[in-house]
């Protein structure tokens, strides 16, 4: 296993003529949990999907999981958790059939029994079979967290994983997210809650019009000290 | 901590992408029903408009029946990433470790399945509507035809379906470069289909196109296997 499990150098990436990314460095350690804040437009999501090998580096040099990106992109995607938006679920099947897609697409071996075990875990066992079309919003984004976790991937990739997750949801997402750091995993969250990312996070990146403006560690921070330097980096 | 899995098998990535198209179409019943309902329409429509019963207009039949084919083709491939789009889920097919052919091949696998569905009802109809003499002893002939066709429609439509996925005006775009590229299909078909009613019985005319269909194929089989991973990422 490598050291870094995200080693960005320089990256760049620009939607037409605008950079939303500019010469950004970012490194992942081993078991490390980075917390990436800003303002909106800030670039962190794209950040976030280049790290996902969603988009490609314009300029500069990625390398996720010891592969180069985007050419080692495929072997990387093996060992990538990820967590959008969107539930990324068919709406139209139920939430053991988005399952059982992506554990074919994964190759997880004894699919089935990792599935019921992730449904339990996320309490969506009595909600198994019924179109996702029907299920709360906050029921869809804990079967997108059972849908991130199902390959056991070494690298969690969260973009404001907080939202729309009831307490129970958080609970078990900060959970996921303190096992990463036990276990020698890694996470990478984008996030507007600037008071969560002590409990969620080991570092804090801020990020404003496309650079990165802070790069510092959180521990024994608390969230209103992690609050007024996100505000100082941002100014 | 490494992960739990090994590199996933393709056939596994294939089968569960296949299975996925045909349970929301199940559940769904949204595009083949369609593609059925337009082809019967615009074959009933044809028969009203190119004469009555007592018209012979079997010469015509092949391009006919072609032409339905490939207008409801356009039809059910610019249906194809429909749940991926407006469910916004192709983000998560696009991070997971699939090689972007086998996204391909999944699609155009569901498009062969969908014509082939159409066609159980068309080709029947086509006999009923247009063909006087012998039509049924030649169906299995036509059918064969259908279903290389139904290859060469659906490698070429899952294509042009993928690059009209990215862009703005895709209900456009699609038709305007997909209609294009079934001409020579409709051709071959149509061909095919006229060297084997009412007793023409030309098969070399007939393995002829068939032969075409199938160079047709390969030539969009490489096409697809050289661009698609450039096409899906970024």
């Amino acid at each position: 296993m490598p050291d870094l499990l995200v080693s960005a150098r320089g990256v760049v990436h620009a939607y037409g003529d605008r950079r939303a990314v500019s010469h950004v460095d970012l490194d992942v350690a081993v078991g490390e949990r980075v917390a990436i804040a800003g303002p909106n437009g800030a670039g962190k999501s794209t950040l976030l999907r280049m790290v996902a090998t969603l988009l490609r580096p314009r300029a500069g040099s990625l390398t996720v999981l010891g592969e180069e990106v985007p050419k080692g992109a495929r072997r990387a995607r093996m060992g990538i958790g990820y967590l959008a938006h969107d539930p990324l679920a068919y709406l139209d099947l139920s939430p053991r059939q988005n399952l059982q897609l992506y554990a074919d697409l994964y190759g997880v071996p004894d699919a089935a029994g990792r599935i019921d075990d992730l449904l339990d875990r996320v309490d969506l066992t009595a909600r198994a079979e019924d179109p996702v079309r029907v299920l709360s919003r906050g029921m869809s984004q804990r079967l997108a967290l059972a849908r991130m976790l199902l390959h056991r991937p070494q690298l969690l990739l969260l973009d404001e994983p907080h939202a729309s997750l009831d307490a129970s949801g958080t609970a078990l997402l900060d959970a996921e997210l303190g096992a990463a750091r036990a276990d020698g995993r890694g996470a990478v969250i984008v996030t507007h809650e600037v008071e969560r990312i002590a409990q969620v996070a080991d570092r804090l990146v801020v990020m404003r019009a496309g650079r990165v403006v802070a790069d510092e560690p959180v521990a024994g921070r608390g969230p209103a000290e992690i609050r007024a330097r996100y505000e100082q980096a941002i100014a | 901590m490494s992960t739990a899995t090994n590199h996933p098998r393709w056939t596994r990535q294939l089968g569960g992408l296949v299975r996925k198209d045909l349970r929301l179409e199940l559940r769904t019943k949204e595009t083949v029903v369609a593609m059925v309902l337009f082809a019967v329409i615009t074959l009933t429509i044809m028969q009203f408009g190119f004469g009555t019963r007592d018209d012979d207009l079997t010469r015509f039949t092949g391009g006919l029946m072609w032409v339905t084919l490939a207008f409801t083709a356009v039809l059910g491939v610019g249906r194809s990433y429909v749940a991926e789009r407006e469910q916004r889920v192709l983000d998560g097919l696009l991070v997971s470790p699939i090689p972007r052919v086998v996204l391909l091949a999944a699609k155009a696998i569901a498009i062969v399945i969908y014509m082939t569905i159409v066609e159980v009802v068309v080709i029947p109809l086509v006999g009923i509507f247009f063909v006087k003499g012998a039509y049924w002893d030649s169906i299995g002939w036509i059918a064969l035809v259908a279903l290389l066709a139904n290859v060469c429609i659906a490698l070429s439509g899952t294509l042009f379906s993928g690059l009209a996925l990215f862009t703005r005006a895709r209900d456009l775009i699609l038709p305007v470069l997909f209609l294009p590229a079934l001409v020579p299909v409709v051709i071959a078909g149509a061909g095919a289909t006229h060297a084997v009613v009412a007793g023409a019985n030309d098969m070399a005319d007939y393995r002829g196109y068939c032969l075409f269909l199938v160079g047709y194929a390969i030539l969009f089989l490489l096409v697809c296997v050289a661009t698609y991973d450039a096409v899906f990422d970024d």
